[in-house]
């Protein structure tokens, strides 16, 4: 009797691992969605759901990133760039590394602050319950919110004091790791790659211009430029160079990319003062693109 | 009459409550005994049975598959790549210039670069396990080495930079498949990046953004695989004997299958001829 | 009360009912939904009520400050225009009309099919931080006026405390008659933005009118706190009257704040003081421009506020108006005050609630009093001119996009005010309207 029943159950816990290994990932679909509605996002001492933002999601969102979240809203197509694709939990603006989730933090600011030079806007006017509600309903879009946990925050250290060397440094940095191929000497975009970038959808895609761009579509301040190169933008060309940049060096490329940037600033200031030009290795570059 | 001595224990044996027993309970006992022998060696035979196909065997009875991938019909053209955008790349090919390796023959007309893996008759326990080396992913003359890298799920490997110009190694799987992209940089003398994937997938093109023309592979496949070399020959190490289907991947030309039979001594042999466009 | 100026006072009345319904004034531009790929929805409560979003938009000088704003992002194609005209059917009818044939007064109704009229508008920016608006309104004869023609300097100096607007404008009310969800004879606009007592000759402290003038608006970045003021003619937006020597001032604030859960809530003030003439110099007869004289003084000051309860929102306004004793008498300075002539003085509010099932179908309620507290005239009854309006309905809009609005509007308004039938008694009217609303 004890072994048939042994056998008996031995035989149950193979029919369900057999059954559970046949699941896969497959295609989202609105049923699948739909299950993760119970969804929720913690910001702060913010508790979002997803059920509470339907609502807001149809009246505020639908329009560009679609019913089910994946970017082919009806206006999708005239925009550039590209809503969203929340299907695939892929987010530019983290402060996680790359190939990892974002913080919910991290997607609350990007929908409070909106993307510059983007159709997002900023949605501040939207109350903090609903903008965390929102946070929400983003991420039931994607199961990997459900089976992943976000990735580890990077550790941004205190800025230190700007000064002529940090600035002279930075521009090093930038001629090291060789940020002008795409950027350009000058960070006006027009580096010798920047005509051929596409993004992870093999769209063309441009890097940024920091001879007109004053505000990053990930942030405006120092330490949100820190993040930016750090972790890297996922889904476009722009790399993590947490690797290969040590956190001190970070801070002075900081320094020196805000120097290139055309609001008035101490950094650009100081540039000024100390006569600071585009390096000798870049200016041995190719002809930048015009 | 027994002597004193046996009749004093016979009587400590009457008086030993404890281990008197009476008949129908010395005969329960032993029944019991007998059970749990047969229970035990019931539940060796299991744990044999199911650790069975999980044995490592030593290499002289693991079966190996062979082969050949050929290219039937005339090699495509491989254009010329123009590496103008970075005056390192164009000096690295100053002798030798570069092509495109989408389809890489070699003479006798096989097919370089094919990766063969086991696609049905492996055992869950045997398609799981990841071997311990680490295949290395190079970036070398602005070209990647090995042209298409497979590795198993979740086998770690390594992801190098040989020259001194900066790149970035950008893998693109299909996130709603399993593995996630990633992006990272790699400036001259960079140190190495390990990785691995947690999914199959056949394939996972790899590019590096600042110099378009690169690209290449990671093919993730479970249990063993082998790539072809320049003569378009393959062997798949450590198979365990049993009967398979064995696919071939070729970036441009798609899959193939084959059905081949393995056993102890006895390799089994898999050739391949993909027909050019 | 003389049966004459009961009789002008009902038409009065009646007249400014229809007018009322006539111009459909209402701002809703889907050039701007065009511009920027959302939804109506997404500025509008349900349009054209604006929500949070779409008033800091407005405020930003119609720019969502995204750097892609000016024009030159924009297709070359992009034209900002857009019409709205409101096709309905709809029944008017008043309980007591003076009528020749039988020397009494009886009840009229008449309905039909009607068009509200035609509003032209265009709006944006024509430069960053350039903005303008017009908005060409028609009657259902299609003649056109003005309804709104400005330019406004947006965030001057990078400020979002100083921007101006030059031209004809609509008062900074928060609760907003132009972007008001109800459209029938009776119930279309807030008598409260309009109202003027019995025998009162002022016609210029109509808040609900756009004027002639200047604004100085400011608000915090996010849109919270806003506060504006403004002079402008005391013309009731008309140019060339009289009145044009003399000026009114509007200020207005609010504050809004986040409740938890419950949403976002603004509270707000709003007063208007001015001044304008009683008598004018004449020509063979008609009325020199600038040649208005005898100026008295004029107020109307209220708290407003709009509250979100999830699906509910209520907004609320009062009043309080004040108009000196030579308007409240229609005699023109320095003629005579009659004997015992006091300023008119009044209260009243309503509170207008919606239940937005969701942005394609909203329910509309309103309930509005307006008290006079102290008539011009002693021994005039104390409630004579007293205004009761109640007003039902919903906009139903099957379809919701980026390109175009379209609503089905069904409305149903009472309103009743004390003392001005013909007989000295209560006049009532109610209007039936079933209608359509298309923006495009």
């Amino acid at each position: 009797m004890r072994r048939m029943m042994l056998n008996g159950s031995l035989v149950l816990t193979a029919l369900v691992t057999i059954a559970l290994c046949s699941l896969s990932w497959g295609q989202a679909t609105k049923a699948e969605e739909d299950q993760r509605l119970g969804m929720e996002s913690h910001i702060g001492k913010l508790t979002g759901h997803a059920t509470s933002a339907q609502g807001n999601y149809r009246r505020y969102c639908v329009g560009c990133h679609g019913e089910l979240g994946d970017g082919e809203g009806e206006n999708a197509q005239w925009l550039e760039p590209k809503p969203r694709n929340f299907t695939l939990g892929i987010f530019k603006c983290r402060s996680t590394t790359t190939g990892t989730l974002p913080l919910d933090s991290d997607l609350f600011d990007t929908i409070g602050r909106g993307l510059d030079s983007s159709n997002m806007p900023s949605w501040n006017p939207l109350s903090a319950q609903e903008r965390a509600d929102l946070v929400a309903y983003v991420k039931h879009f994607s199961a990997r919110f459900v089976t992943e946990k976000p990735g580890t925050p990077i550790e941004i250290p205190k800025k230190p004091e700007l000064t002529a060397e940090r600035l002279k440094a930075g521009q090093e940095v930038f001629q090291r790791v060789e940020c002008w191929k795409c950027h350009g000497p000058t960070g006006m975009g027009n580096g010798p790659s920047a005509a051929t970038l596409t993004d992870d959808q093999n769209r063309p895609i441009a890097p940024y211009n920091f001879h007109d761009g004053k505000r990053f579509k990930c942030g405006t301040t120092d330490e949100d430029l820190y993040r930016i190169f750090m972790t890297g933008l996922d889904g476009t060309p722009m790399p993590s160079w947490s690797d290969n940049i040590k956190p001190d060096e970070a801070w002075d490329l900081v320094f020196y990319l805000r120097s290139l940037q055309p609001m008035k600033s101490k950094e650009k200031e100081l540039a000024r003062q100390i006569g600071l030009k585009p390096g000798a290795a870049a200016a041995s570059a190719p002809a930048a693109q015009q | 009459m027994l002597p004193l001595r046996q009749r004093r224990q016979r009587s400590n044996d009457n008086l030993d409550v404890k281990n008197r027993m009476y008949p129908e309970e010395r005969d329960k006992q032993m029944k019991a005994r007998y059970q749990a022998a047969g229970m035990i060696s019931v539940l060796l035979l299991l744990a044999i049975g199911l650790l069975w196909p999980a044995r490592s065997v030593s290499a002289a009875a693991e079966g190996k598959i062979t082969g050949t991938v050929k290219l039937d019909g005339a090699a495509p053209h491989m254009k010329g790549i123009d590496m103008s955008k970075d005056p390192f790349c164009v000096k690295q090919h100053e002798n030798s210039p570069a092509h495109l390796e989408n389809v890489v023959v070699g003479a006798g007309g096989g097919l370089q670069n094919v990766v063969l893996y086991i696609s049905q008759g492996l055992s869950a326990a045997e398609a799981s396990q990841a071997p311990a080396k680490e295949p290395v992913f190079d970036q070398k003359n602005c070209m990647y080495t090995p042209h298409v890298l497979a590795m198993g799920v979740n086998q770690k490997f390594k992801v190098m930079t040989s020259d001194q110009t900066t790149h970035n190694i950008h893998p693109l799987p299909n996130p709603l498949a399993g593995n996630i992209p990633w992006n990272k940089s790699q400036p001259p003398g960079a140190p190495p990046i390990e990785s691995s994937w947690k999914a199959e997938e056949v394939a996972i093109p790899v590019k590096c953004n600042i110099h378009p023309w690169m690209h290449g592979y990671f093919v993730v496949v479970k249990g063993p695989y082998a790539t072809t070399d320049e003569k378009g020959a393959y062997t798949i190490e450590n198979v365990p004997p049993g009967n398979y289907t064995v696919t071939a991947w070729q970036e441009e030309y798609g899959t193939q299958t084959a059905k081949v039979t393995v056993a102890a001594g006895k390799p089994g042999t898999a050739d391949f001829t993909f027909k050019a466009k | 009360m003389t049966s004459a100026r009961n009789r002008f006072a009902s038409g009065v009345l009646l007249a400014s009912i229809f007018l009322l319904f006539a111009a459909s004034d209402a701002n809703a531009l889907p050039a701007f939904a065009r511009k920027y790929g959302l939804r109506c929805s997404a500025c509008h409560e349900a349009w054209p009520m604006l929500n949070y979003f779409g008033q800091k938009f407005k405020d930003n000088g119609y720019q969502l400050m995204n750097d892609r704003d000016a024009p030159i992002w924009q297709n070359n194609g992009y034209w900002p225009v857009t019409i709205r005209i409101t096709p309905s059917w709809h029944r008017e009818s008043t309980d007591k009309v003076a009528v020749d044939q039988t020397g009494g007064q009886q009840r009229i109704t008449s309905h039909g099919f009607d068009v509200g009229g035609l509003d032209l508008l265009s709006g944006g920016t024509l430069d960053k931080n350039l903005s303008f608006l017009f908005v060409l309104s028609s009657d259902e004869n299609a003649v056109f006026h003005f309804e709104s023609v400005n330019a406004r300097f947006d965030n001057l100096f990078g400020s979002p405390w100083l921007n101006v607007k030059v031209g004809k404008f609509e008062l900074d009310n928060i609760v907003s008659e132009k972007r008001g969800l109800t459209l029938s004879g009776s119930g279309g606009g807030f008598q409260l933005y309009h109202f003027i007592p019995v025998g009162d000759s002022n016609f210029v402290g109509q808040i609900g009118d756009n004027q002639f003038g200047l604004e100085w608006m400011g608000h915090s970045a996010n849109d919270r706190t806003r506060i504006s003021a403004s002079v402008f003619n005391s013309s009731d937006g008309n140019v060339d009257l009289p009145g044009s020597n003399s000026y009114t001032g509007f200020f207005a604030g609010s504050q809004a704040f986040e409740l938890g859960k419950l949403g976002t809530q603004r509270v707000g003030f709003y007063a208007m003081v001015g001044q304008a003439p009683t008598n004018t110099l004449t020509s063979g007869g008609e009325p020199i421009p600038g040649g208005g004289f005898g100026n008295k003084t004029f107020s109307r000051v209220g708290f407003n506020g709009i509250f979100y309860l999830k699906k509910l929102d209520f907004q609320v306004v009062t009043q309080h108006g004040s108009d000196n004793a030579y308007f409240a008498t229609s005699t023109a300075s320095p003629d005579p005050l009659p004997g015992g002539a006091r300023s008119a003085v009044w209260n009243g509010a309503f509170v207008e609630t919606h239940y937005v099932h969701n942005p394609q179908l909203v329910f509309i309620q309103r309930s509005e009093w307006i008290r006079m507290s102290q008539q011009a005239i002693p021994g005039t009854p104390s409630n004579l001119g007293d205004i009761d309006n109640y007003v039902f309905g919903y906009r139903y809009m099957p379809i919701m996009n980026s390109r175009a609005g379209f609503a089905i509007h069904n409305e149903y308004s009472w309103i009743r005010q004390r003392g001005t039938a013909p007989d000295g008694t209560d006049l009532a009217s109610s209007s039936v309207l079933l209608g359509f609303d298309f923006d495009f």
